[in-house]
């Protein structure tokens, strides 16, 4: 009997991303997320007659970029379609789209896995808008056309994904894409990247494909490696008991950390797309498009490299810096007042993203100027101040965002620096232990940490460790 | 005599002299709309519209402002805010609009008084004037009621033609303002496609929808398109184009215009009185020094009119009125699902014409039909456009009669796909397809019923469009015909 | 092209979300027979098939795009005063499966 491991596991992937422009698609109405219900509506996004859409430069832009970081060929004439169906989330009864011709064609991603690199082709990317929230109760529905008419890409790769695994790194590359050059906040938690896959098995070294499942409702990058798992799993189980992988669209279900059947798909949907004669074909200029491209928000390899090169940083510290575009930006800024690249990496991610989980917020909500960070970090390193004293700036610094040089005189958290203050605490305490320089001169070198620790004990921990041991040291040998 | 039965310009004339005021003529314009027995209403605005004149009254009228103090009406598919607008479909009775349409906002900037909203073919869908829900609207020339005013813009063409309003706006998708003045005799104009925005227009099929509007004369027509054609941002397919003076450069020279007149068209047309009205119009051309020629267009493209129009204004409709599901607006008539509550609200709001149109528009979008009904209609829409460009080339203008027949009788009539039609009888879509300037004006009278003649030019040649207008106008010497005063001439 | 019979029509209306009485099927039938009978003429136009559809009247493109600055939004009372069905500041609908 064959094992499932004589089949291969061919996905496609296809991703909705929603822009975060100031307005819609197509109307002038603000984007904000998470407002009250129909507070961010214009006409046309009720669909009232007469309406027309007017197509937003931004989203333009937001769709070359993308196009541009995955390689694709640019269509420089935008046409538009409509999408005609029936839904009750769907005001105008059709969905303007850009069927005929995407705006992206023709690119590909890489993905790495053990070291190694693979390319996925991407069929196409286009601009669409998204339709109106429905909010499910028990008995009703209720439509909150906030989310109406909000820019969407949709990019939809060729079925060569292979893998769970290798479908997570299709997702976390096209994620770190869309939120490295600004599109979209890319979180799948809250709908604004949505996955669905198309799943299907074939034996190896078949060119046929098998039947595709849909699988829908993927809210995290886990569960997209999961579902897809899962549907590999069922579908050779079905092959092997001589049963037919059937047509459907499944969701994943994360309690039981399996698909189940939503539907079984009949006739594909016929949409009877035909151009949107309300929008004339709109030409890009070449300058248009250059511009998109050049002032395009720094990519991660771009960034990756830039933090190794030009910062010196550990590649694991650079790549915990970027695993979050804004925290990265943060260090960026940071960076400009301060040359310590290495500590205030350090900083960064020992205690400022200490602050930020432990609080549970985002580096957005974290309100200290970058460069006081830097100051701080500077603080540290010239050992004017302990680490306990750091501490201490830190915890008012993130309540009072001010400098941190200023809260140190406010705490009076300052070190004894000076030769001779330092040089008369020891001298006191060589006093009173006489023994001591002999010891040291015999090799005892316990004296020097003696001496250290009474002048801490005297000083209530304020001296310079630096320039004590030096002083110490001196005073030993005489 | 009432200044109503004059020309806009003349009624603005007596404005500026302080014969009349826009009060008085207010008054009088909803006097006469409230007894006016065609069926051309589905609302008379009164208070709004007393309250807006009483208070243009109070001030000197501006010289320049043709529009200051004159009522007038909106077909009543153009959005108006606050005021009940519902295209004459049940499916939108109640929808109160949040907003004004562009060319709405613009007359009543300039001082215009709307003061009702005419009714129409049911969301614009028929040609007839018989298919909104108040049912059919007569055509003054007839007090028997025996004769059609055609559509769609039927209550628009009445409100002019009797005289309530020297101005109405219209909308013409295949000949829906052209027609109808033809068969009421007034000057109907549709410009060309993008010169005046259609925003706030209930969309029937955008690639051929054009707003336009009946007036008494030629002149008007070119007062009211120098108001109305501005680029407006928000319709996206809006033109930008310098703007030009259609007034200044109005004038009735014709010497050495080339004029194009469709032989298979004519010989296609049987009545007599049309026919030799025509031919004495040309003559009247040629004497004025136009060089008229008898050209051919191919009886093939001609015969594909009908046909191509049909299948992309339904299958353009179908989709423009998805967002009618009784959810957002419209008369909401509940449902187990949300399935069942869109069922009701379109089983119930659309007639039995509209809905055939989408079963044909639809099913010509299907992916196994699409390719020989939707894509063939744009292929034969391009070839059509096409011969049309070339004769454009080489000629002025189309000129030919507007309709092979006066007003046709209601009864016998229908609005159901035809099988033996006329050339003749569709021609005028071919303006829609090339989004040429088209106008029509009255030719002559046959029974007391007027008829037309139509003006057909390339894209944006409006001012030449204009001038071969008036050329025919004063030839014809019917400029400021209203029922009214055809009625008085002939001593009735 | 698909065969045309009442079934098909039938399909075709409620795909649209209405439906007619038995007698607009029969008016509906004898119009598509006119139609199709119309387009297999205009099918053997010559060069028909050769020329690209037509969407637009003439060529319409533009170079032109609107800046993303929004602009005041509908009040939520606007937004709900058509809607026959409202519940809470939203539309109300029988509860939507799948």
């Amino acid at each position: 009997m064959e094992n499932s491991m004589n089949f291969e596991t061919i996905v496609g992937i296809e991703i909705h991303v929603e822009m975060k422009t100031k307005s819609k698609m197509f109307s002038l109405a603000p984007i904000t997320f998470g407002d009250k219900p129909n507070t961010e509506v214009a006409l046309l996004d009720m669909a009232f007659p007469g309406t027309m859409p007017r197509v937003n430069k931004e989203a333009v832009r937001n769709a070359i970029r993308v196009s541009n970081a995955l390689h694709m060929s640019i269509d420089q004439e935008l046409w538009f379609d409509r999408k005609n169906y029936f839904y009750s989330d769907l005001p105008k009864g059709y969905q303007i789209t850009q069927q005929a011709r995407p705006i992206g064609s023709k690119g590909y991603l890489e993905i790495e896995i053990d070291g190694e690199k693979k390319r996925i082709h991407i069929e196409r990317l286009h601009m669409e808008e998204d339709t109106c929230m429905q909010h499910h109760f028990s008995d009703y529905t209720l439509l909150d056309y906030n989310r109406a008419g909000i820019p969407l890409i949709e990019i939809v790769s060729k079925p060569e994904i292979r893998s769970g695994l290798e479908a997570r790194k299709y997702v976390e590359k096209i994620r770190e894409i869309v939120t490295f050059s600004n599109v979209s906040d890319g979180k799948m938690e809250e709908g604004s990247l949505r996955c669905d896959v198309n799943v299907s098995i074939r034996p190896y070294g078949s060119n046929d494909f098998g039947t595709k499942v849909e699988v829908k409702n993927l809210n995290s990058i886990a569960n997209v490696e999961k579902a897809i798992d899962f549907e590999a799993k069922r579908q050779s189980e079905l092959l092997l008991m001589g049963k037919e992988v059937e047509q459907e669209t499944r969701r994943f279900d994360e309690a039981k950390k399996e698909t189940v059947l939503m539907r079984k798909k009949t006739d594909a949907a016929d949409y009877k797309y035909f151009t949107e004669p309300n929008i004339p074909p709109i030409k890009l200029s070449d300058k248009f498009v250059e511009d998109a491209i050049a002032t395009c928000p720094e990519l991660y390899d771009h960034k990756l490299e830039r933090f190794l090169n030009d910062y010196k940083l550990n590649s694991v510290d650079a790549k915990i810096l970027l695993a979050d575009v804004d925290f990265s930006l943060y260090y960026d800024e940071a960076a400009k007042s301060t040359k310590l690249y290495q500590p205030l990496a350090n900083f960064m991610i020992s205690e400022v993203n200490g602050y930020l989980n432990k609080n549970n917020i985002s580096i957005n909500e974290f309100k200290v100027d970058a460069k006081y960070i830097s100051e701080l970090v500077e603080l540290l390193q010239s050992k004017k101040i302990n680490s306990s004293q750091g501490k201490e700036i830190f915890a008012k610094l993130v309540k009072e965002n001010k400098s941190p040089l200023a809260l140190q005189k406010e705490l009076g958290a300052i070190l004894i620096s000076d030769e001779e203050t330092i040089r008369k605490l020891v001298l006191e305490v060589l006093e009173q232990n006489v023994t001591l320089r002999d010891d040291y001169k015999a090799g005892k070198t316990r004296a020097q940490g003696f001496v250290m620790g009474q002048i801490m004990k005297k000083t209530g921990g304020k001296v310079n460790p630096g320039v004590a041991n030096k002083v110490i040291i001196e005073e030993l040998k005489k | 005599m009432n200044y109503l039965d004059l020309t806009l310009s003349e009624i603005h004339e007596a404005l500026v002299n302080k014969k009349v005021t826009p009060l008085e003529l207010t008054k009088e314009a909803i006097k006469r709309a409230k007894e006016n027995k065609d069926n051309a209403f589905e609302l008379i605005i009164e208070e709004d519209a007393i309250k807006k004149a009483t208070e243009l009254s109070n001030h000197e009228v501006p010289k320049d402002n043709y529009f200051y103090g004159i009522p007038y009406v909106a077909k009543d598919n153009f959005s108006t805010k606050g005021y009940e607008t519902n295209a004459s479909s049940n499916i939108l009775k109640g929808y109160v609009p949040l907003f004004d349409a562009t060319a709405i906002e613009a007359l009543n900037k300039a001082g215009a008084i709307l003061i009702g909203k005419s009714t129409l073919d049911e969301l614009a869908m028929g040609g007839t004037g018989t298919s909104g829900h108040l049912g059919t609207t007569f055509n003054p020339y007839d007090p028997t009621h025996t004769h059609l005013i055609g559509g769609s813009s039927c209550g628009s063409a009445v409100a002019v033609s009797d005289s309530i309003v020297p101005f109405a706006l219209g909308s013409d998708t295949g000949d829906s303002i052209r027609k109808p003045a033809s068969h009421s005799g007034l000057v109907g104009l549709k410009p060309t496609w993008g010169l005046i925005s259609r925003f706030g227009l209930f969309p029937f099929a955008p690639s051929m929808d054009h707003v336009g509007f009946f007036t008494r004369s030629v002149k008007d027509s070119a007062i009211a398109l120098n108001l109305l054609a501005f680029h407006d941002d928000k319709d996206s397919t809006s033109a930008f184009k310098e703007k030009e003076d259609y007034v200044a450069n109005l004038n009735s020279e014709v010497k050495g215009k080339k004029i194009a007149v469709v032989s298979e068209i004519l010989n296609s047309i049987q009545d007599k009185t049309i026919k030799s009205a025509f031919e004495n119009l040309i003559k009247k051309l040629e004497k004025d020094g136009a060089e008229v020629n008898y050209v051919n267009f191919s009886r093939d493209l001609l015969n594909a009119i009908y046909p191509t129009y049909m299948v992309i204004s339904c299958a353009e409709s179908t989709s423009n009125n998805a967002n009618l599901d009784g959810i957002k607006f419209g008369p909401y008539l509940g449902g187990k699902t949300y399935q069942e509550v869109i069922y009701n609200a379109r089983t119930n709001g659309f007639s039995p014409l509209i809905k055939r149109r989408f079963v044909l528009g639809s099913y010509s979008l299907m992916r196994e039909n699409q390719h020989d009904l939707f894509l063939r209609a744009q292929k034969a829409r391009r070839l059509i456009v096409d011969k049309c460009n070339e004769l454009f080339n080489q000629y002025d203008a189309i000129v030919l009669p507007a309709s092979p027949t006066p007003a046709p009788l209601i009864k016998g009539s229908n609005e159901k796909v035809q099988k033996d039609y006329l050339a003749a009888d569709n021609w005028l879509a071919i303006g829609n397809f090339g989004g040429f300037p088209s106008i029509t004006l009255p030719m002559g009278f046959e029974n007391e019923l007027p008829f037309g003649v139509n003006v057909t030019c390339k894209p944006y040649d409006e001012v030449n469009m204009f001038n071969i207008a008036l050329n025919i106008e004063k030839n014809t010497g019917f400029a400021g015909l209203s029922y009214q005063n055809h009625k008085e001439k002939d001593g009735k | 092209m698909k065969k045309v019979n009442k079934e098909v029509l039938k399909d075709a209306a409620n795909r649209l979300y209405f439906d007619m009485t038995d007698d607009e099927y029969e008016t509906l039938l004898e119009e598509f027979d006119t139609i199709q009978e119309e387009f297999e003429l205009m099918g053997q136009i010559c060069g028909v098939d050769e020329v690209t559809p037509m969407t637009f009247p003439f060529d319409v493109s533009i170079d032109y795009l609107r800046d993303d600055i929004p602009e005041t939004p509908l009040d939520v009372e606007d937004v709900l005063k058509n809607a026959g069905n409202v519940k809470d500041g939203q539309i109300k609908l029988p509860k939507v499966v799948g």
